[in-house]
């Protein structure tokens, strides 16, 4: 089994390192980007597995670079998962198109977010 | 009459009988003296005869010519309403001077009646003319729009601000159709009452927008029917209440709630994640451990300040904010709250340029307070300045006015024109710098709350969008005397 590599984009450098540490914790092969403009540019030349991305940063927020991924030809069919402080949720319709895979409001479990990971990897796996 | 009468009878007796004698006397001088005897025996008779005449005619005379002074005063009487004092008691006028006394005093009554009816209705007219005027004045007056129509949809009344808000001269409506009155941009608001008057609703709301000179303008239009005694609908008021601000308000609270539980929950998410994996054993090696800890330590006083900001703001505005004044150095105070940002500054390799000691730049005010006040100014300007930019920090004593005044100047992204005099509004984030840096849109709230409301200074702002902005502040200077009572 090839080593998952992830993409880890927030603003906030504690959390980024903490989802980092976790997920290399447990196998698992961890790049990082501080924002939305950032994580596009690693992402097209890394293609990493999945992205874990916050909502709101500076420069690009997450859910333009999910639209940016999703029109580009080559990222649009890695999964993300978004991680939001906002005191509303995501409108369903918004994550429905743009093939948003989960929803996690901050504050967050590592634990939990590592086993959307595992849950969504896998069900990628299963449909190819 | 009775009498007269009776009285005519034997008059008109004795005239005919006098007549018969004296024709039988001519018939007797024609025939001799056949019966001149007897006509001499009949002398006395006549004689009565002409005395009763006589008698009569004057009696008859008298009496005619009471009649006529009694017709006389009565058609007085009648002419100027007022009643006579004659004694009628054996004149045949006296029932018809009861009956028209009678009539007249009744008349009089009802006149009476009439005019006491008329100075009511002229006191309820006066009244209703007043309470009319006192409406129109009310309506006139009220800040809201009010706009009446009647049962065809025609103005039949508005006020200054309905005037104002559809652009017509509400003095001048003449019961003209709404549809002439008002613009055809507002349809919507026509459509509205016109609906409202035939669905006969009580009262139905909508808000409604309005294109304006300071843009477009919300308002909150209630509608309601108005009924006759009948329970009719005869007309419709609408009153619309301008709630642009409120709206603006809860916008402002929307967002500020939506910024502060990202702000809040930002700390708050690190703290449990790091004590999460602290507890699932995720920490490999003591140094691992250490940083997990003071990691969640600075979050949890980063979480502690950004608390202490929405409280001291809400403690200054409400008055409850606990003051302890004392002489403070300006130029110092820079100098310390510089140390706490050199390193943001150095990361972003920016380059600080502090001011040069003044010699006497003291002030009288909260150390904490103010201490707060230049971190904010000098964070905000490292936040938004780019990497290799330059920040500088002046003090300028103002000897004529007794001032101090503090600027830090950088080279950022500025802020445009329009926005410029919002920045230190509670909440207000500059929209084209949202994404350069994060923020609540407290800081600068609260450097203006304190400088300004707690210690009677001023805070100012210039700024060009992508050249660079200053913002500073003026405070009063200490006098000789505070700074020796310390």
């Amino acid at each position: 089994m090839t080593i998952k590599r992830v993409l880890v984009v927030d603003d906030e450098i504690h959390i980024v390192h903490v989802v980092a540490i976790k997920l290399r914790n447990n196998g698992y092969e961890v790049l990082t980007a501080e924002n939305g403009e950032q994580a596009y540019e690693i992402a097209s030349v890394e293609k990493p597995d999945i992205i874990v991305t916050d909502c709101q940063m500076p420069v690009m927020d997450g859910l333009e670079l999910v639209k940016k991924l999703r029109s580009d030809e080559e990222l649009k069919n890695i999964p993300v998962i978004m991680l939001t402080a906002r005191s509303f949720d995501i409108d369903e319709d918004i994550k429905q198109n743009l093939n948003i895979s989960e929803c996690l409001s901050k504050p967050f479990s590592p634990k939990e977010l590592l086993r959307n990971i595992e849950d969504v990897l896998f069900s990628t796996a299963t449909n190819i | 009459m009775r009498i007269q009468r009776k009285i005519f009878v034997v008059i008109t007796l004795s005239a005919a009988l006098m007549l018969i004698i004296q024709g039988l006397a001519s018939i007797n001088a024609g025939f001799g003296e056949r019966f001149a005897g007897q006509m001499q025996q009949l002398g006395p008779v006549v004689s009565a005869c002409y005395f009763v005449i006589a008698a009569g005619i004057v009696w008859f005379a008298w009496s005619w010519f009471r009649t006529l002074v009694g017709i006389e005063n009565l058609t007085e009487l009648v002419k100027n309403g007022s009643s006579p004092s004659i004694n009628y008691k054996d004149n045949c006028l006296v029932g018809l001077n009861f009956a028209i006394n009678n009539f007249l005093q009744n008349n009089r009554q009802e006149i009476n009646e009439a005019n006491e009816l008329y100075r009511d209705l002229k006191l309820d007219v006066q009244l209703s003319e007043r309470k009319k005027l006192n409406t129109e004045a009310i309506i006139y007056s009220i800040r809201d729009a009010v706009v009446v129509v009647d049962s065809s949809d025609r103005v039949a009344m508005a006020n200054d601000a309905a005037g104002k808000l559809f652009s017509f001269d509400c003095k001048n409506i003449e019961l003209r159709p709404i549809t002439e009155l008002v613009d055809v941009d507002q349809k919507e608001f026509i459509d509205f009452l016109v609906s409202a008057r035939k669905n006969k609703a009580k009262a139905t709301r909508r808000e409604l927008n309005f294109a304006s000179d300071d843009g477009v303008r919300t308002f909150d239009c209630i509608v309601s029917c108005i009924h006759d005694r009948k329970g009719k609908v005869c007309g419709a008021v609408a009153v619309l209440h301008d709630v642009t601000r409120e709206k603006e308000i809860a916008q402002m609270k929307n967002d500020f709630v939506s910024h502060v539980s990202h702000e809040l929950k930002t700390p708050l998410a690190s703290i449990l994640a790091y004590s999460e994996m602290l507890n699932d054993g995720e920490a490999n090696d003591e140094q691992t451990k250490q940083e997990f800890y003071s990691v969640i330590q600075t979050q949890a006083k980063r979480l502690n300040r950004l608390i202490e900001d929405i409280l001291n703001i809400s403690r200054i505005e409400s008055g409850l904010v606990k003051v302890e004044k004392e002489a403070v150095s300006l130029t110092i105070t820079i100098q310390e709250q510089l140390q706490m940002i050199r390193g943001y500054a150095e990361e972003k390799n920016i380059k600080v340029i502090s001011p040069a000691s003044i010699v006497f730049d003291q002030v009288y005010v909260d150390k904490d307070m103010i201490s707060q006040v230049v971190v904010n100014l000098l964070s905000n300007a490292v936040k938004y300045t780019r990497s290799g930019g330059k920040i500088t920090i002046a003090t300028q004593v103002n000897d004529a006015d007794q001032t101090v005044r503090v600027s830090v100047t950088d080279t950022g992204v500025g802020i445009p024109a329009d926005e410029v005099d919002h920045v230190f509004d509670k909440f207000y984030r500059v929209g084209a710098n949202k994404k350069q840096a994060k923020g609540t849109g407290l800081g600068l709230n609260l450097v203006k709350q304190i400088v300004e409301k707690v210690h009677g200074g001023k805070v100012f702002v210039q700024s060009e969008k992508d050249v660079g902005s200053t913002f500073g502040f003026e405070l009063p200077l200490a006098t000789r005397e505070m700074v020796e009572s310390v």
